[in-house]
C-alpha cells in the first residue's frame, strides 16, 4: 500500500497547505490527456506518457518558474516524453524517423496503419502523419495554440513551423475527404 | 488577383493574419469559388480534430493521475459549494460506528464515541497528543500532517494512519475527530467513493477550517509544549 502519510508530513514547515503547482497541475490534467491522446497513437499509449511526464514533472518542479505557463511548460514534458517513447521504439514499430525519411516511407506506414481496420479514420490519418507535422498540428488544431506559442513550444522558426502544419493538413485533408 | 497559397490560406482559418492580409484572402475568397472550397476542406478538417479530441477533456481524469498529484503534496480539487468538513461529521460517525462494532471490546479501537462525539483513542490519542510532524519518525504507524487554528481558536491536527486519515480538534482534554475519511483499498466499502482521495479531502476540509498559515515547526512544538491550549482565539 502506499504510504498516505508521506503527502502530508513532506510538507515542508511553514510551507503554504496549498501548493499552487499541484493545484494547478490537477486542473490542467484533462487538457493535458487530450494533448497526449492526440500525440501518441492510442489511448493506452497516453496515458502512459503523461504518466511519465507527470513523474517529471514532478521531480522538476523547481525549473517551473511560478506565474510562468504551467500549461505550456507541462505540455512540453509531455511531447519530449513521447519522443523520448518513440525514440525507444525507433526499431519495433520505425515511427520515428527523420522529416525526410519520414515522407519517403509513408506508404509503409499507412499500409501497417490500414491493417488496424477497428481505428477511428481520423485516428487512422493521424498516425500516418511524421511526428513532427503531427505535434504541429495538435498544438494549433487541437490545442488552439497562436503559430508564436507553438513554434516556441517546439523550439523551431515560425517558416519551419506553417509548413509542417501545411503539409500535415494536406495529407489529412486527402485521406479524411477520401474516406 | 491575389495568388493565395495554402499557408496563407490556413493561416487565414486560423486566425494568424494582420488585417490587411485577411482583407485581401476575403476578397480573393468572393472572386474565386474554388479557393473557398479549399477553405472549406481545411475548416471541416479542422473541426473534425478539435471533435474528435474534445471528449477527452471531458472524460473522468484516471484515479492515478490525481492520486500521484495528491499524494505528492496537497493538491486540492474546485472549491466547493458547502464546506466539507460538516459533509464528513455524519460520514466519520458512520465509519467510527463500524469500527466501533467491529472490534472486540476488550481492544479499544482508535477511535470512541463519547456522548456522540467521536473521539481519538489509544495510539492515535497519543500520536496526536505528542507527536510533531518535523520530527517524526519515518515509520510512524499515525502521522502527523498539518496543525492549525481554526477560528474559534482550537487546534486541530490533520493525521494519517494508514488505513484511516482524518482531522481531529483539541476539545477539552482530547481530540474531537471532525472527520475521518478511508483510504482506496483500504476495504472501504459502503459508500465512500472518494475513497482513493481521502487524504486530499481531509486536506481540503483542513483549509477550509484554518485561520491563517499552518502552524510552522517551532509553533507547533510550542502549541504541544503548552498542552495545546490556545489563550488567544483569532476572531
Amino acid at each position: 500500500m502506499k504510504r498516505a502519510g508521506a503527502s502530508v508530513s513532506s510538507a515542508r514547515p511553514g510551507s503554504r497547505l496549498l501548493q499552487a503547482f499541484e493545484r494547478e497541475l490537477l486542473t490542467l490534467l484533462p487538457r493535458l490527456r487530450r494533448f497526449a491522446r492526440a500525440l501518441a497513437r492510442d489511448a493506452a499509449d497516453a496515458d502512459d506518457v503523461l504518466q511519465v511526464a507527470l513523474e517529471r514533472a514532478l521531480k522538476a518542479r523547481e525549473q517551473w518558474a511560478p506565474g510562468t505557463r504551467l500549461d505550456s511548460w507541462m505540455m512540453r514534458i509531455v511531447r519530449n516524453c513521447w519522443i523520448d517513447e518513440m525514440r525507444s521504439r525507433t526499431r519495433r514499430l520505425r515511427t520515428f524517423v527523420p522529416e525526410e525519411e519520414g515522407e519517403a516511407i509513408g506508404s509503409d506506414s499507412h499500409r501497417e496503419i490500414e491493417l488496424r481496420a477497428e481505428m477511428h479514420d481520423v485516428d487512422r490519418a493521424m498516425n500516418s502523419l511524421p511526428p513532427e507535422q503531427r505535434e504541429a498540428i495538435v498544438l494549433v488544431l487541437v490545442e488552439g495554440l497562436a503559430y508564436r506559442e507553438a513554434a516556441e513550444l517546439l523550439e523551431i522558426p515560425m517558416g519551419t513551423l506553417t509548413s509542417r502544419l501545411t503539409r500535415g493538413r494536406q495529407a489529412l485533408a486527402q485521406m479524411l475527404e477520401a474516406a | 488577383m491575389m495568388r493565395i497559397d495554402d499557408d496563407l490560406l490556413m493561416a487565414f482559418l486560423d486566425g494568424e493574419l494582420d488585417e490587411v492580409t485577411r482583407a485581401r484572402v476575403e476578397r480573393a475568397l468572393a472572386e474565386d469559388p474554388e479557393l473557398q472550397v479549399r477553405l472549406d476542406i481545411q475548416r471541416r478538417l479542422r473541426d473534425r480534430l478539435a471533435a474528435h479530441y474534445a471528449p477527452v477533456a471531458e472524460e473522468e481524469v484516471p484515479e492515478r493521475f490525481r492520486a500521484m498529484l495528491e499524494t505528492n503534496v496537497v493538491a486540492l480539487p474546485a472549491a466547493r459549494s458547502r464546506p466539507l468538513w460538516q459533509t464528513f461529521v455524519a460520514l466519520a460517525a458512520t465509519l467510527v460506528l463500524g469500527l466501533f462494532i467491529g472490534r472486540a471490546i476488550t481492544s479499544p479501537g482508535p477511535i470512541a464515541v463519547e456522548d456522540g462525539i467521536a473521539v481519538a483513542r489509544a495510539e492515535l490519542a497519543d500520536a496526536l497528543e505528542t507527536q510533531l510532524a518535523s520530527t517524526q519518525p519515518p515509520g510512524a504507524v499515525t502521522r502527523i500532517g498539518v496543525t492549525f487554528q481554526r477560528g474559534d481558536g482550537r487546534l486541530c491536527r490533520t493525521f494519517d494512519s494508514g488505513a484511516t486519515a482524518g482531522l481531529a480538534c483539541r476539545d477539552g482534554a482530547g481530540w474531537q475527530l471532525m472527520m475521518t475519511a478511508s483510504r482506496a483499498g483500504g476495504g472501504a466499502e459502503g459508500g465512500f467513493r472518494q475513497a482513493g482521495t481521502g487524504n486530499a479531502l481531509v486536506l481540503q476540509a483542513a483549509q477550509e477550517l484554518m485561520t491563517g498559515e499552518p502552524l510552522d515547526a517551532a509553533r507547533e512544538r510550542q502549541a504541544r509544549d503548552s498542552g495545546w491550549r490556545t489563550n488567544r482565539p483569532s476572531r
